[in-house]
């Protein structure tokens, strides 16, 4: 990555100078940037730092690159888990209630959701979202980063495809499980409708539902582009843009560290949690 | 909607009396304030870029450089129309063509009770000059000593004319000597001598500004509190407006007027910006290096449609590479739409199938790419084929730089009020080296000669230098920019700025 930034067409400093600036100003400021070294011996400053817990300076920011993105991680932290915890919630709710009821108005409501939700531009969602309940009706806010009720229009948003997704996959693992032999049998004896759903199917059938929001989770870390542009969120998704599109270097690799990190914690986490919910998987 | 108006129409008579006495109240109260200079109510402003620094002397961008004036004065200030009027310098004179003395205002201070005065001029002077990390310290390379004279004269000498100092220094906010202590935490809470005081920025999404109660000029902020909220999505940015969040949104595009002007309580505003539209042409480069072949195409091209039915009106007809208002400009012959002698000139001078590549930095300027395939379709009229090239920005500035595009999609707008820079930077040999290669040196020479302070030799140079780029047509001006802006109608005495700046310290809202 280190190398293919650097490759790309574009030059970091005449994007941070205005239009105007001479030839001269520009090889100035590269040099203060320290771009005027060769590739190799930039790469070996940049291991270096790294190491000793230095990102790099953000071209743009003029701030430690650290700093700038984990000044956004908070509110990226934010979106992704009131997301996810919509996700959870609501789509595996609807998919149970799809699968429980199969063939009934709801499982043809939850259908048309999930639909819905996976064939909804994010950005049209969005600006609907913003436009009914902030200007229409006026009980939201429309955009921004201060208190809890700024975070329901974006989350909503950011949750309607994996919610769809989840809704789907649920629906289906446990139409699969619900037709095991051991369900009957729990029926058979009288155990309660309740207890048979949510203890017995549901537990076998979350496994592949973990699996996807997993790795759910570890891309919304990630940053989610589309919704923070649209709700003018000061998450990581538009950081790393923005800092692509402006060619800043250190921005970009230590947003790339840290998802990459995230990602790969989230899914061990998963793993892990695998374990718990079933018991017969075992990591030796 | 359709509830809430139903509701403000089904109103009883106890509610009746009770509103009324409260709207008798509400109505004397402005007037009452105004009267006592009574400041009151918070103005939230929703601005088209994040602002990235607090350090005035380290961008160009014109969102942080509209949050920065609120809390950093600079020495001169600029009107609407182009006026260049006393900040906190009261006077400035040029004492010769390198020599300019700015006469400091007395019995100001900044925002910790330091005396402003010459040694904070001085500092920050010295500062952008001497610290070439800073983005703006390009532009004042020529100055080559700051002096004091006394606690409230500066003097600046410059190794060669430079008549837009004071333009430039609209743009360069007065700093405290003490910021060089620990410079990185100064711009962290910064202290200038503006109308507002720093209170918090959440960095990416908004910056709070509380009213200076000392402030040097009497009656201004007019209200307690100032938000910017950084919303770079447009549609996002109006629904802000149109909810009642935002009181003013810049960089309104012409296909939104016709929305915000239908929704209650908003106002659109619009005003000719000081930016020109520009398609330069790459001047060392077959076949565009052809002045016959320019002005074919700039026969071809129908300003007015594109104004008009593309730019919905929001556009203006040019007359000069210069906007109206700033020194210099002349009022030039329009340029015609003539498609049949744009076939003639290109028949005389044979050209056949001719094809040329049009780049454009994506998603920069509003319609672009609709009025580039206009274009496309009017050249293509007179038999010049038009590969649109829609580029990243910073792969389409290389092929600038690399001079391998023929057209190229731009604009200009004259931030500091003054041409200087747009001529030095396009139309001279250095300059214009890495971009459209433009040579011609009796240009150079009236640009040269057109930095002195004088403004009427400048007027003359400019007039005479505009007149050979007309007849040259080394780029086509298609259309003046306008700038609009939409404001609550609760907002008070807002003047929509000619350079984009959303300035809110005479603003009032009720």
């Amino acid at each position: 990555m280190f190398v293919v930034l650097r490759v790309l067409p574009g030059d970091p400093a005449k994007m941070l100078l205005p239009e105007g600036a001479p030839q001269s100003a520009v090889d100035e400021l590269n040099r203060h940037l320290g771009l005027r070294e060769p590739l190799h011996v930039q790469y070996a400053i940049f291991i270096r730092s790294v190491f000793r817990g230095d990102f790099g300076q953000s071209f743009q920011y003029r701030a430690p690159a650290l700093r700038v993105v984990t000044e956004r991680l908070a509110a990226t932290a934010q979106l992704a888990l009131a997301a996810m915890f919509l996700t959870g919630a609501v789509g595996v709710s609807l998919g149970i209630v799809a699968a429980v009821r199969r063939g009934t108005r709801y499982d043809v409501a939850s259908t048309l959701f999930a639909v819905l939700g996976q064939s909804l531009p994010n950005f049209w969602l969005g600006i609907m979202l913003i436009l009914l309940f902030g200007v229409a009706l006026r009980w939201l806010p429309t955009s921004g980063f201060e208190s809890w009720r700024h975070l329901i229009l974006p989350a909503v948003t950011l949750a309607a495809f994996p919610t769809a997704l989840v809704a789907r996959l649920t629906r289906s693992s446990m139409l699969e499980i619900l037709g095991r032999d051991y369900i009957r049998t729990g029926r058979a004896k009288g155990l309660a409708e309740r207890a048979v759903v949510l203890r017995h199917a549901l537990r076998n059938a979350a496994v592949p539902v973990l699996t996807v929001l997993g790795l759910q989770v570890g891309t919304l870390l990630g940053g989610a582009v589309i919704t923070e542009s649209v709700f003018a969120w000061p998450g990581m998704g538009k950081l790393v843009v923005d800092a692509i599109f402006f060619r800043d270097f250190p921005v970009v690799q230590t947003v790339l560290i840290f998802s990459a990190t995230i990602f790969v914690l989230i899914n061990l986490l998963v793993d892990l949690l695998y374990t718990v919910i079933d018991p017969r998987i075992r990591y030796s | 909607m359709r509830r809430r108006s139903a509701a403000s129409h089904s109103v009883g008579r106890r509610r009746f009396l009770t509103l009324s006495a409260a709207g008798l109240v509400a109505a004397g109260l402005p007037r009452a304030a105004r009267a006592q200079g009574k400041r009151s109510g918070e103005l939230v402003a929703g601005l088209s870029e994040r602002m990235l620094t607090l350090d005035p002397a380290n961008h160009y961008s014109i969102s942080s450089t509209s949050v920065h004036r609120h809390m950093f004065d600079p020495l001169v200030d600029v009107t609407n129309d182009s006026k260049f009027v006393p900040a906190l310098a009261e006077s400035w004179r040029a004492v010769n063509n390198t020599t300019w003395r700015f006469t400091l205002r007395k019995g100001v201070t900044f925002h910790d009770g330091t005396p402003f005065n010459a040694d904070s001029a001085l500092f920050t002077l010295r500062r952008v000059k001497d610290n070439t990390k800073l983005i703006k310290s390009f532009v004042y390379q020529d100055i080559e000593s700051v002096e004091k004279d006394g606690d409230y004269s500066v003097v600046v000498t410059s190794n060669r004319p430079f008549g837009s100092l004071p333009a430039h220094l609209t743009m360069l906010g007065m700093l405290p000597p003490h910021a060089a202590k620990n410079e990185e935490a100064f711009f962290q809470k910064p202290i200038g001598t503006g109308p507002f005081r720093f209170t918090s920025w959440t960095h990416g999404d908004h910056i709070v500004l509380a009213a200076n109660p000392t402030y040097w000029k009497p009656g201004v902020p007019r209200v307690e509190k100032v938000t910017f909220r950084f919303i770079p999505e447009l549609s996002t940015r109006a629904a802000g407006l149109r909810a009642g969040e935002i009181h003013v949104v810049d960089r309104v595009t012409p296909d939104l007027v016709e929305t915000l002007k239908s929704s209650r309580g908003v106002k659109v505003f619009d005003v000719p910006a000081v930016e020109a539209q520009r398609w330069i042409f790459q001047l060392a480069k077959e076949p565009v290096k052809d002045q016959r072949l320019r002005q074919a195409i700039s026969l071809a091209i129908d300003r007015n449609v594109i104004i008009k039915d593309l730019l919905l009106g929001y556009g203006r007809p040019v007359d000069s590479p210069v906007p109206p208002g700033l020194i210099g400009h002349t009022s030039l012959p329009a340029k015609p739409y003539d498609p049949e002698r744009a076939r003639q000139i290109l028949k005389q001078a044979g050209y056949t199938n001719v094809s040329i590549d049009f780049v454009l930095m994506k998603d920069l300027y509003p319609k672009q790419l609709e009025i580039t395939q206009a274009v496309a379709a009017m050249l293509g009229e007179v038999g010049i084929k038009v590969n649109i090239k829609n580029l990243e920005i910073a792969t389409a500035r290389e092929h600038r730089s690399a001079g391998t595009y023929d057209m190229f999609f731009s604009g200009w707008a004259h931030m500091p009020h003054d041409p200087d820079w747009y001529f030095g930077q396009w139309f001279t040999r250095a300059g214009s080296e890495k971009l459209t290669r433009y040579n011609n040196p009796r240009v150079e020479q009236l640009i040269a000669e057109g930095r002195v302070p004088d403004p009427k030799v400048r007027q003359a140079k400019y007039e005479e230098l505009e007149r050979i780029l007309w007849d040259e047509e080394p780029e086509i001006w298609p259309y003046y920019s306008v700038a609009i802006y939409g404001v609550s109608d609760r907002v008070r005495n807002f003047e929509p700025r000619r350079d984009y700046y959303v300035l809110l310290s005479d603003v009032a809202i009720v």
